[in-house]
């Protein structure tokens, strides 16, 4: 089982549909936020949305193994505890804004730093919960403003968002306070980066696995563009597309791409080698 | 190999809005940071924004942020020595 869901579901199907972990601890938590991270946990400060120093990746380099599994079970432990999310269908995310309020549009903090994108073409992220009211106390963080949703602009947001490739995920704010529904790709994204090129979990996999129907699948490959995790590829040789489902993070957008509905969702929990594959 | 990267700040002055290292990298090294960190109720000055490597495992050494830079103010070297 998803140890969020154990932790903090609460008899709901999903930790994310329990409406309390859009609640609570709101005030208290900064507090714990920084004293969990430390100074350092600032990434602007830090310099660019950087989640790991050069001394992981040096100790990457010359094959430390031993360091860097320390390292990343530092950073994982602190991360877990502060700032941390799990990807999401469409589905689940047009269920999440029917459950918590309010929902904003916002710019995106990891587009801002890696691509220095513009604020009027960076609304692509979502603050949510009652911590939005104070938004105005950290400008800097809402660069460009905020703009509240209601939920149906906010499901036509995340529909558009969908079909532009973007990937949503969940995050929270002090765990399992969830204050932040992200629409990602990788490698501007500071948690896909980091967990697909550095194996850190500051993101973790989905409930779902993708799954291709070899005989509806056409080999159209439309859908190989739409994964952002290095799980879907193409096999010339059958024409069909392929995914390897220990990759797989479940978001559904080849999925939604797929035409021949060839590509399904299969829950996680139901396959007994994928079950704890987060 | 992990290249040192450096980035005079003195001469990069508006990066926000400049960007011309961020884009042209082919495999996005680089990320904006500022001086400051997180100032409460305040927007943080665009003269306080700095370019920092951020992916150095990722870098190439194809020195196209070094040539691109209007300032000339990123230096890329590897081993300790400059590539070029």
């Amino acid at each position: 089982m998803c140890d969020w869901c154990e932790k903090y579901g609460d008899g709901y199907e999903r930790w994310y549909f329990n409406p309390a972990n859009y609640a609570r601890r709101l005030y208290k938590i900064r507090k714990e936020e920084a004293e969990a991270l430390g100074a350092e946990a600032n990434p602007q400060a830090a310099g660019g949305m950087s989640v790991v120093g050069h001394d992981f990746l040096e100790a990457r380099e010359r094959g430390d193994m031993a360091e860097v599994e320390r390292v990343k079970q530092q950073i994982e432990s602190a991360m877990w505890l502060a700032h941390c999310g799990q990807v999401i269908t469409l589905e689940e995310a047009l269920k999440i804004v029917d459950i918590m309020y309010p929902i904003s549009l916002i710019t995106c903090t990891c587009r801002r730093s890696m691509e220095g994108l513009p604020d009027e073409e960076n609304f692509t992220c979502m603050g949510m919960g009652a911590g939005m009211y104070k938004w105005e106390r950290w400008p800097d963080t809402y660069r460009g403003g905020v703009h509240f949703l209601t939920p149906d602009e906010a499901k036509e947001v995340l529909a558009k968002l969908n079909k532009r490739g973007l990937v949503h995920s969940i995050y929270t704010f002090g765990t399992p306070y969830l204050a932040g529904l992200c629409n990602c790709d990788y490698p501007d994204c500071a948690a896909i980066r980091t967990v697909i090129d550095l194996g850190i979990k500051i993101l973790w996999k989905g409930h779902y696995v993708a799954k291709i129907d070899p005989e509806l699948c056409n080999g159209c490959a439309s859908c190989v563009h739409r994964c952002q995790f290095r799980a879907l590829s193409f096999v010339p040789s059958r024409n069909k597309a392929y995914i390897d489902q220990f990759q797989c993070f479940g978001c559904g957008l080849c999925a939604t791409e797929c035409d021949q509905e060839a590509i399904t969702l299969v829950e996680r929990a139901s396959l007994p080698a994928l079950a704890n594959v987060w | 190999m992990l290249p040192t990267i450096t980035v005079n700040d003195e001469k990069c002055k508006e990066p926000l809005s400049c960007r011309k290292c961020l884009l042209i990298c082919p495999t996005h090294v680089l990320g904006l940071g500022t001086d400051v960190g997180p100032q409460k109720f305040r927007e943080i000055d665009p003269s306080h924004f700095i370019v920092r490597a951020v992916r150095f495992d990722k870098c190439s050494g194809c020195m196209d942020c070094v040539k691109v830079c209007p300032q000339n103010a990123i230096q890329v070297s590897f081993s300790g020595g400059d590539a070029r």
